[in-house]
C-alpha cells in the first residue's frame, strides 16, 4: 500500500510538469495548428539562461531571465520563420520546427558541454516525510506552480480579450480576420506563452528530484514525453493537456512498478496509440469533419 | 531531369576527387622485414610503431573518454622519452566515434592500414560492430570495456577484472563487512546491454552461493530518473543494491535510497561513478556508494597511480579528474609489454602480437591492476579488484577502503567463454 | 511534364515524372552517372572509408525513398521508419541465420536472397497490420502515433533475445550470397583495374542494385494507377471516395509499400555494421528516434514526394556527417572539436537542420523543385 501511494505521489508530481509543457504545444496549435517540435529546444533555452547566470545574479533573477528568455526565443522562432514563410501550410510549418530544432539542441548541448547542470537550487533533493510518504520538494512545487499558472491560463483564455481573440481565430481564421482580429498578434502572444511555460517547465525538469539529470539532452527529450500527453488530451484543448499530463505521469510510474520499468515508456505511447485508436482526436480534442 | 542527375553524379564525383587527393602513401603497407631483423607487417615502419586509439571525446563518455585519452598519451610520451620499444618510436593515431557504432564503422577501415594494433576501444557498441573487423584484419585491441562477455574474441585484450567479478567481489566485500547476511533480498539495478547484462551476471551468481533474493530492474542509458524503481525496491524490503549503470542513474539511486528513507549500502561497478556527482544535488546521499573496480581510484596510495595523477593534473590542467587516466595508461602498459616479448621473438607483425599475448602470463603494472594471465582466452586475465568508498574529501571523490580484494566466491566462478 | 491529374497544394510538390520524349542528353548523362556509379570501387581504391560512406548514402536513399512514397505522395506523416528499419535487419538475421553458427538464438537458415525477400515481405506484412491504427489517424496525430512503434521496437528489442540476439552483444548478420557467390573478403579475389574487389566492393555493388531497384519501383509506383490514387487520397479524401477510390485501402497499400522499403534498408543496415543489434535507449543508435527525424529531414529536404529527391536528401542526411568525420581526421578539420568546439557531428546537424529550414521556407518543393527549376532553363520547353 505504501508502495502504491508513494508510486502515485511520483507520478502526479511529473504529471504536473508534463502538463505545463504540453499546454505548450496545446496553445500554439490552437492558434496555428502548428505543431510545435521545437519546444523541447525552447525548454533548453530557458535552462541554459539560468545555468548561465544563477551563480553571477541569484537564483531568482536567473529563473526569471529563464523564463523571458525561453519566451522571447519562442517569439523569434515566430516572427522570423514562421511568419515569414507564408506559403506553407501549418504541416510543413511543423517540419521547419523540426529543423530549428536539431539547430538550437545541439548548439544549446555544445555550450552547456560537459557540465549538465542541474538547476533547481532552492528546492532540489530536499525531499519531505509525510506520514510514511516521501514528498520531493521540486515535485510538490511544480505542482502548486502548475495548478496556479494553469488555472490562470485557462481564465485568460476564458475571459481576456487575447483568450476571446485566440479562441476566435481557432475556431475561424478568416471570420475572426473579419471580425478585426489581428491574426499576427494572436499568434506571436501564443507562442509567447508557450515559451515562457517551457521556461517555467524546465526549471523543475533539470533536477535531482525530477529527471535525475541536470540539463542536457535528457531534458530535450522529456518535452519529447509530453508529446504523448498533448495528443491524448487532444492538441487543441487546454484541459485535454492537464489530464493528458497527469496520465502520462501515473502511466510512467505505475507500469514501472507493476509491469516493469524498461516498459513503461512504451506504456505512455501505448496508452496513447490506445486512446487514439479509439478517439482519433484524443480525448478532448474538437472532432475533425471531413466537409465535401 | 537531365541536370538533377548530372548535378548529383558532380556532387558525387567531387566528393570521390577529394577523396582520391587525399590517398597517400600509407596504402602500400606490405609485409617484410625491417630494422633489427624484425618481421613487420602493417602499422610498423623502421623507426615508428603506430598504434590507433578509437576513443569517445564527444559522446555521452567524453569525461571519461577523454581521460582514457590521456593515458594512453601519457604512456606513449614516457615509453619515447625512455627510447621507444624495439628500437622505434611510437605514434597513436587518435579518432573520435563519439560512443557511436556507425561513425566508428566509417573510422575504422580508414584508421586500419596505418596501426599494428589499437590501444584503446571504447564502447560496447562500437566494439559488437567492430568485432568481424577485428578477426578479418587480425587487430589486437584493448577494450575500455570490461565484460566477460566478449573474451570469446581472440583478438580483445582484456585488462583487467571484468564487471561480473567486480560485482562478485563487491558483494562478498560487503558481506564480510557484515552489511547483508545469507538469504537477504537485494536488489539489482542494470542497462540493459553488454555491460549491464555482465555485472548482473556476476550478481546473480553471488545470490546464487549465498542464497540472496535478487530483485531485478533493468534500464536503458537515456532513463536517468530511477526513483519508481527504488520506491519497488524499497516495497520488497531490499537490503543492499547493485548497480551498473551509468553515473548519472547512480545519483538518482542514491538520491532516492536517501529520500525515500531506505539507506541501504549500494555496490557499484568501476562506470557507475564520476567524480562529478559530487558537485551535483545528489551529492549528500552518495556516502552508502561503494565501487569495485580493475583499476585504483584516482586519489590511491598506489606509487604509480599517485604519480600518474600529478603528471595528469600537470599536463592537462583542467581536464576532469578521474581513473581514466589510470585506464588509459594500463592499457599502454600492457601493450608494452606485448610489444616487448614480440620484439623478442622478431615478429612485429600482428599475427606476432597475437602469438606475444597469448604467450603472457604474468604482466605486472605498477600495482595499476593485478597480475595479468592472458595464456587462457575466455577467461577473463585477473580476479582482483580494488574497492573505494564515496569520499567528497579525496580528490577524484573515492577513498580507497581494500586495495586488490579478491573474494574467496571468485575462483569457482566461470566466466561465459571460460573453457 | 507531368501525368498528374490532380492539383496538388501549394506546399506539397507535385511529383516528377519521366518526361515522355527521350533525347540523347539525358541518355548520356545517365549513363555517365551509371558508369561513374560502377567505377566507384575504383576510384576509391583502398580509402575504403570513403566507399563505405557511399554504401551508407544508399540506406538513406532507400529508406528515404520509402519515406516519401508514404509521406509526400500518400500524405501520411510517419515517425515509425526505423522501427521497420529493426524489423528488417533482425527479420534477415532470423530467416537466414545458421542455428549451428549461432546457439541459443532462432536461425531457419534459408538462402540470403530468400531471406532478403522475406524480410521485406515481413517488414511490408507489419506495416500493413499498423493500417488500421494509421487509417484513422490524421497528419500529425499519425505522426505521434507511429513514434509508439520505434519505442515499442525498443522494448522488443530488448525483450525478443531469441531473435534480435539482444543488446549486449546482437548477432551477426549471415553473410549474403548469390549462387554461390560470397559478399565477404575471400582470396583469391578478382580485381578491376588493379583493384581487388573484396567485401566492402561488393557491397557496394549489392547495395547500389538495391538502391536502382527501389528507385525504378518507386518512380514506377508514382506514375501508375497507384500513384495517381495515392495523390487523390492526400489532396482531398472525400474527393477520392467520391471518384472510387477506397482511401482505407490506399492508405494501408501505401503504409505496406514504404514500410517494405525501410525493411530493405534494414536489411542493408545491418549487412553495413556486420552487426543486428537492437538499441541501448532510444536516443542514440540505428533504429531510434534521432533515425527517425534523419529520414523525415531527407524527404523535406529532397522535397516531399520525390525520388530523386530523397537520394539528394540521403547524400546531405547520411553522407555529410561520415564525410565530415572522415575528413576531421584526414586533414584535421574540427581540431578544437573537443568539449565544446565545432564538431563534425554538430557541424553536420547544423547543415541538415538549416537545410530543412531554408527548404520550408524558400523553397517548399525541396531539391527536387530545384533540380526541375534548373532543367526548365536549359532544355528547350516540348511540353506545357
Amino acid at each position: 500500500m505504501g508502495t502504491f501511494v508513494q508510486l502515485l505521489v511520483n507520478g502526479l508530481g511529473k504529471g504536473a510538469v508534463y502538463a505545463l509543457l504540453a499546454l505548450g504545444f496545446v496553445i500554439i496549435f490552437k492558434a496555428t495548428e502548428v505543431v510545435n517540435f521545437a519546444h523541447g529546444s525552447l525548454v533548453l533555452v530557458g535552462g541554459y539562461v539560468v545555468f548561465a547566470l544563477k551563480d553571477t545574479l541569484g537564483w531568482v533573477p536567473a529563473a526569471l531571465l529563464g523564463i523571458i528568455g525561453a519566451a522571447l526565443v519562442a517569439l523569434l522562432v515566430e516572427r522570423v520563420f514562421l511568419a515569414n514563410a507564408r506559403r506553407a501550410d501549418p504541416n510543413s510549418l511543423a517540419l521547419l520546427t523540426i529543423g530549428l530544432d536539431v539547430i538550437i539542441t545541439e548548439e544549446i548541448v555544445r555550450r552547456v558541454g560537459a557540465a549538465i547542470p542541474f538547476i533547481g537550487d532552492p528546492y532540489d533533493a530536499q525531499p519531505l516525510q509525510v506520514a510514511g510518504i516521501t514528498i520531493f520538494r521540486t515535485q510538490a512545487i511544480a505542482l502548486v506552480v502548475g495548478a496556479v499558472l494553469i488555472t490562470a491560463f485557462l481564465l485568460a483564455f476564458r475571459y481576456s480579450s487575447w483568450g476571446v481573440a485566440m479562441r476566435a481565430q481557432a475556431e475561424n481564421k478568416e471570420a475572426a480576420a473579419l471580425m478585426g482580429i489581428r491574426s499576427s498578434r494572436v499568434t506571436a502572444t501564443a507562442w509567447l506563452v508557450a515559451g515562457a511555460l517551457a521556461g517555467v517547465a524546465v526549471l523543475f525538469m533539470a533536477t535531482q528530484d525530477f529527471s535525475g539529470a541536470g540539463l542536457g539532452r535528457g531534458t530535450h527529450a522529456i518535452a519529447l514525453i509530453a508529446f504523448p500527453a498533448a495528443i491524448l488530451g487532444g492538441l487543441d484543448s487546454t484541459a485535454g493537456a492537464v489530464v493528458g499530463g497527469i496520465v502520462v505521469g501515473l502511466t510512467e510510474a505505475l507500469s514501472a512498478q507493476y509491469i516493469s520499468f524498461e516498459f513503461s515508456k512504451s506504456a505512455v505511447f501505448l496508452v496513447m496509440l490506445l486512446v487514439l485508436v479509439i478517439r482519433p482526436s484524443g480525448l478532448f480534442g474538437t472532432k475533425e469533419l471531413s466537409r465535401v | 531531369m537531365i541536370l538533377r542527375r548530372s548535378v548529383l553524379a558532380g556532387a558525387l564525383a567531387s566528393t570521390l576527387v577529394l577523396a582520391a587527393c587525399g590517398s597517400t602513401a600509407d596504402s602500400g603497407a606490405g609485409g617484410g622485414t625491417g630494422a633489427g631483423g624484425v618481421k613487420t607487417d602493417k602499422g610498423v615502419t623502421d623507426s615508428t610503431i603506430t598504434l590507433g586509439v578509437m576513443g569517445d571525446t564527444s559522446g555521452v563518455f567524453k569525461n571519461l573518454g577523454a581521460a582514457i585519452n590521456a593515458g594512453n598519451q601519457l604512456w606513449a610520451d614516457d615509453v619515447n622519452a625512455a627510447g621507444g620499444i624495439c628500437g622505434r618510436q611510437l605514434k597513436l593515431e587518435i579518432v573520435d566515434h563519439g560512443y557511436k557504432a556507425d561513425t566508428a564503422k566509417t573510422l575504422y577501415p580508414q584508421l586500419e592500414p596505418k596501426i599494428l594494433g589499437i590501444v584503446q576501444l571504447l564502447g560496447s557498441p562500437v566494439l559488437a560492430a567492430l568485432k568481424q573487423n577485428l578477426i578479418d584484419d587480425n587487430v589486437t585491441a584493448a577494450p575500455a570495456s570490461w565484460s566477460s562477455q566478449i573474451l570469446n574474441n581472440p583478438n580483445i585484450m582484456m585488462i583487467g577484472t571484468t564487471y561480473d567479478l567486480e560485482q562478485v567481489n563487491g558483494l562478498a566485500y560487503l558481506q564480510q563487512q557484515g552489511l547483508i547476511k545469507d538469504g537477504d533480498t537485494i536488489g539489482a539495478i542494470y542497462i540493459d546491454g553488454e555491460y549491464g547484462g555482465n555485472g548482473l551476471r556476476g550478481v546473480q551468481y553471488y545470490a546464487t552461493k549465498h542464497n540472496l533474493k535478487v530483485q531485478e530492474a533493468k534500464t536503458t542509458s537515456t532513463d536517468n530518473d530511477l526513483t519508481n524503481i527504488v520506491t519497488g525496491l524499497k516495497g520488497a524490503g531490499v537490503k543492499a543494491i547493485a548497480l551498473t549503470t551509468t553515473p548519472g542513474q547512480t545519483a538518482s539511486a542514491l538520491a532516492a535510497n536517501k529520500a525515500l528513507g531506505l539507506n541501504v549500502p549500494v555496490i557499484g561497478n568501476n562506470p557507475t561513478f564520476d567524480p562529478a556527482l559530487l558537485k551535483s544535488p545528489a551529492a549528500a546521499s552518495l556516502d552508502k556508494l561503494y565501487v569495485a573496480a580493475s583499476s585504483p581510484p584516482f586519489s590511491s596510495k598506489t606509487p604509480k597511480a599517485a604519480q600518474l595523477a600529478t603528471e595528469y593534473k600537470a599536463k592537462y590542467a583542467g581536464s576532469p579528474l578521474n581513473a581514466g587516466v589510470d585506464v588509459g595508461y594500463v592499457e599502454g602498459l600492457v601493450w608494452q609489454s606485448v610489444l616487448t616479448k614480440a620484439c623478442d621473438n622478431k615478429d612485429l607483425s600482428r599475427a606476432g602480437v597475437q602469438t606475444a599475448l597469448k604467450s603472457l602470463t604474468s604482466v605486472k603494472t605498477d600495482g595499476l591492476v593485478a597480475e595479468l594471465d592472458y595464456s587462457s582466452p575466455g577467461s577473463p586475465p585477473t580476479r582482483g579488484v580494488y574497492i573505494a568508498k564515496v569520499d567528497p574529501a579525496a580528490e577524484g571523490g573515492l577513498t580507497e577502503v581494500a586495495p586488490l580484494f579478491t573474494a574467496p566466491e571468485v575462483a569457482d566462478y566461470k566466466a561465459p567463454f571460460q573453457t | 511534364m507531368s501525368d498528374t491529374i490532380t492539383e496538388a497544394p501549394p506546399s506539397v510538390p507535385r511529383p516528377v515524372a519521366a518526361p515522355k520524349k527521350r533525347n540523347w542528353i539525358k541518355i548520356a548523362a545517365t549513363v555517365l552517372l551509371v558508369l561513374f556509379l560502377v567505377a566507384l570501387p575504383i576510384l576509391t581504391g583502398s580509402q575504403v572509408a570513403y566507399l563505405k560512406v557511399a554504401q551508407y548514402i544508399l540506406i538513406g536513399t532507400v529508406g528515404g525513398i520509402g519515406l516519401t512514397l508514404l509521406v509526400g505522395q500518400a500524405g501520411q506523416l510517419s515517425l515509425a521508419h526505423p522501427f521497420f528499419l529493426l524489423v528488417g535487419a533482425v527479420s534477415y538475421a532470423v530467416l537466414a541465420g545458421d542455428p549451428a553458427e549461432s546457439p541459443g538464438l532462432v536461425g531457419l537458415g534459408f538462402p540470403p536472397l530468400l531471406a532478403v525477400i522475406g524480410a521485406v515481405v515481413i517488414c511490408g506484412l507489419v506495416g500493413l497490420a499498423f493500417a488500421p491504427v494509421a487509417g484513422r489517424l490524421r497528419g500529425i496525430y499519425l505522426g505521434v502515433a507511429s513514434l509508439s512503434l520505434v519505442f515499442l521496437g525498443l522494448w522488443l528489442g530488448q525483450s525478443l533475445e531469441l531473435f534480435t540476439g539482444g543488446t549486449s552483444s546482437g548477432r551477426p548478420p549471415p553473410t549474403f550470397e548469390l549462387f554461390g557467390f560470397a559478399f565477404s573478403t575471400t582470396t583469391p579475389a578478382p580485381t578491376i583495374a588493379g583493384v581487388p574487389i573484396q567485401k566492402q566492393q561488393r557491397l557496394w555493388y549489392l547495395f547500389l542494385v538495391f538502391a536502382l531497384g527501389a528507385y525504378f519501383l518507386a518512380r514506377g509506383a508514382i506514375n501508375s494507377r497507384i500513384g495517381r490514387s495515392w495523390r487523390a487520397v492526400r489532396d482531398n479524401e472525400a474527393a477520392a471516395t467520391a471518384m472510387g477510390v477506397n482511401v482505407a485501402r490506399v492508405k494501408a497499400g501505401a503504409f505496406t509499400i514504404s514500410s517494405a522499403f525501410a525493411g530493405l534498408a534494414g536489411v542493408m543496415t545491418a549487412l553495413w555494421l556486420d552487426l543486428v543489434k537492437p538499441d541501448e535507449n532510444e536516443f542514440t543508435g540505428n533504429y531510434s528516434l534521432t533515425v527517425a527525424i534523419a529520414f523525415l529531414a531527407i524527404v523535406i529536404i529532397g522535397g516531399l514526394g520525390s525520388v530523386p529527391g530523397a537520394v539528394v536528401g540521403a547524400i546531405v542526411v547520411y553522407g555529410l556527417q561520415q564525410f565530415f568525420l572522415l575528413g576531421a581526421n584526414q586533414f584535421g578539420w574540427f581540431a578544437d572539436a573537443q568539449f565544446g568546439g565545432l564538431s563534425a557531428v554538430i557541424l553536420s546537424a547544423f547543415v541538415y537542420g538549416a537545410a530543412v529550414v531554408l527548404v520550408v521556407l524558400f523553397e517548399p518543393g525541396g531539391a527536387a523543385a530545384i533540380g526541375r527549376r534548373l532543367t526548365s532553363r536549359f532544355t528547350p520547353r516540348k511540353e506545357r
